[in-house]
């Protein structure tokens, strides 16, 4: 892992579904994150974004080109190794949560660690640091029917964190809140980025988009704007170095 | 299209053992009700198989011990059949002939005498009771092995007496229990004292329903010829065969096929066997329980897999291999059918303890049955979540976690 090496890399990337003719959901991308970024990747329904987010997140493999995390290949990796990756180096949150029903939030957020070997204690230890960071230090013995849709997906936002990842994946995490705890939840992921975390959400709400610093907007599977202060300072940077 | 040969890289999923076992157990816990009625399909299967195994080998136990007790070496000579279909008869010197015999340690003959025996003399004539009359030898109780449930059998003296021994069937048929206030029974219209009743005999029932009194009475009083109607005999135990072979020779030199020889404890035996066989047909029944319960969990698991999709996804996004999902699958329906194999166990103990001691048995249910119970389950359930498992460990992430509408 290279220090200079930027979070995740999309090089040219194209994801083809199979058919006749083969349907192109992701045309020649190409895409750089920074450590500490907050990024939104907006577009319409049917625009590929939720493509580019399983792509990203390693949930699938490109087509064509080459995708790095922290500079390495996800190509050249096999299936337990990308495995390995995601418990490592990715965190997800979900529009519908996905919690496990049954289990309180401490156990669900300590699922986050389940497949990193770590031992029991610890993974409580982190869960409950991690509830409480995004201020559920008052729920850890609540199953999710006990909880409201807000504080699911703080919990599930405590999951994706708890293992410290490079990078944590939002998919559309306001869609199944309304809008007061949507606010909430937006605002928790800036306290996050001020924090330090490498965060993308994948949206198709263009409002939460314009609150993010960073916005790239994907229409039929092409990146068609990448705009926000960051936009700008990676646009000055490049120019300066060349 | 460029085959990349793929590799490992710098991090690793990893699932501790422990947690295996407690991952495998999320979908017992979040369904319980579904789990029980599941695990109750095998434990039916398994129940069954362990009652049906400690019962029939508890039953065999006790006719084993009952055949040991009453040996086998008992042999019994009947006069058959003719060349023409009719009755034959055996000579009179048939017993002392068997006697001769080497190996033949003891022989009593009976002879049936063509008497009624009532309770007293003024009952009518016609009044059928079933009870034969034998005239018999005073060696009888000891060559039998016959126990008494009350009074004496023959003596020397006794024999030559008007005294009858009943069977325990005649004795009740004719209401007899009690000898102390010196019962008495009309036999062919003259008194007998009753001065003993048998016990039941096992290989002997024919004597369960007789009036035994002596031979030498019997020729006297109904002036008959009294010919054998049954000699019994005990052998040397390791001689049983040869002197089986030569029996209908000895006891009617000159037309032995018109001997019929037996050997009562085959009877017995035969029991054993009839019973082996009926063992196998409800171990078989318990095997298709088994079977069926084995489907059941099978069903269950795929219905469960399906259920769980997103579950499935979740924990592949949160690092979990396939073989990490597939063995989750295996482990939570092998302790689903481990579950029911415990408890089918534990019920199949209790029937067949229930069982036996209603029989008045010894309870034996082999302890190869209950270990073979509990395997038989956890290879069942493993079996069978195979294929529920591959499905989910196939299960392509992202679309597990959000199905295609």
């Amino acid at each position: 892992m290279t220090p200079e090496a930027p979070v995740l890399e999309l090089q040219d990337v194209v994801r083809e579904y199979p058919g006749s003719p083969p349907v192109r959901a992701i045309d020649g991308v190409s895409l750089r994150i920074d450590d500490g970024e907050l990024v939104a990747i907006v577009g319409p329904s049917g625009s590929g974004k939720s493509t580019l987010m399983n792509l990203i997140g390693t949930l699938d493999r490109p087509t064509e080109g080459r995708l790095l995390v922290e500079g390495i290949d996800t190509g050249l990796l096999s299936d337990p190794a990308l495995a390995g990756l995601r418990s490592a180096r990715i965190g997800f949150v979900f529009q519908q949560f996905h919690l496990l029903a049954g289990m309180n939030a401490v156990d669900n957020v300590a699922t986050g660690l389940l497949y990193r070997g770590e031992s029991r204690r610890r993974r409580r230890r982190r869960s409950v640091a991690a509830l409480e960071r995004v201020g559920l230090g008052h729920r850890l013995d609540h199953t999710p029917n006990k909880l409201s849709g807000g504080e699911r997906q703080r919990v599930a936002i405590a999951r994706a964190l708890v293992g410290d990842p490079a990078i944590v994946m939002a998919d559309e995490p306001t869609g199944n809140l309304d809008t007061v705890t949507s606010t909430e939840i937006v605002q928790l992921l800036h306290t996050l980025h001020e924090e330090g975390s490498t965060i993308v959400v994948i949206t198709h709400d263009r409002e939460l988009a314009a609150d993010l610093p960073r916005r790239v907007t994907v229409r039929d599977g092409r990146i068609v704007g990448d705009e926000g202060p960051t936009a700008a300072r990676r646009r000055l940077e490049q120019e300066v170095a060349s | 299209m460029r085959r990349l040969r793929r590799r490992s890289g710098p991090w690793r999923s990893r699932l501790r053992p422990s947690d295996v076992l407690v991952t495998g157990t999320v979908g017992l816990r979040t369904r319980r009700a579904r789990a029980a009625l599941t695990a109750v399909g095998i434990a039916i299967g398994i129940a069954s198989m362990v009652s049906v195994m400690g019962i029939s080998s508890s039953s065999r136990a006790d006719l084993l011990a009952a055949l040991d007790e009453l040996g086998t070496n008992l042999l019994q000579v009947r006069p058959g059949q003719d060349a023409f279909g009719e009755s034959a008869t055996l000579p009179a010197d048939a017993p002392s002939m068997i006697r001769r015999i080497g190996p033949v340690d003891a022989a009593t003959s009976l002879s049936q005498i063509n008497a009624k025996v009532l309770r007293n003399d003024r009952l009518p004539a016609g009044t059928q009771n079933g009870i034969e009359v034998y005239g018999s030898e005073a060696n009888l109780a000891a060559t039998l092995g016959a126990g008494l449930a009350a009074g004496r059998s023959h003596d020397a003296a006794s024999v030559r007496l008007p005294t009858v021994v009943l069977g325990a069937v005649a004795a009740d048929r004719l209401g007899i229990t009690d000898l102390s206030s010196g019962p008495r029974v009309s036999i062919g219209g003259q008194w007998f004292d009753v001065i003993g009743i048998y016990e039941p005999l096992p290989l002997n029932p024919d004597i369960d329903r007789a009036a035994l009194i002596g031979l030498d009475v019997a020729r006297e009083r109904f002036e008959v010829k009294a010919l054998p109607s049954a000699i019994y005999l005990r052998t040397a135990p390791e001689q049983v065969e040869q002197v089986r072979d030569v029996l209908a020779r000895t006891a009617k030199p000159g037309n032995p096929n018109e001997v019929s020889v037996a050997r009562p404890s085959d009877a017995l035996a035969a029991r054993a066997e009839v019973d082996r066989n009926l063992q196998n047909l409800l171990l078989g029944l318990g095997g298709v329980a088994l079977l069926v319960g084995g489907i059941g969990i099978a069903n269950v698991m795929v219905i469960s897999v399906l259920e769980r999709q997103a579950e499935i996804g979740v924990r592949r996004a949160l690092g979990a291999t396939r073989r990490h999902i597939r063995n989750q699958f295996v482990v939570e329906s092998t302790l689903l059918s481990f579950i029911g194999g415990v408890l089918g166990v534990g019920a199949g103990f209790v029937v067949t303890a229930v069982y036996a001691s209603r029989q008045g048995w010894q309870v034996a249910l082999p302890i190869q049955g209950l270990v073979l119970g509990i395997a038989a389950a956890l290879a069942i359930g493993a079996l069978a979540g195979l294929y529920p498992a591959a499905r989910a460990a196939r299960l392509d992430p992202a679309e597990a976690i959000r199905p295609a509408a």
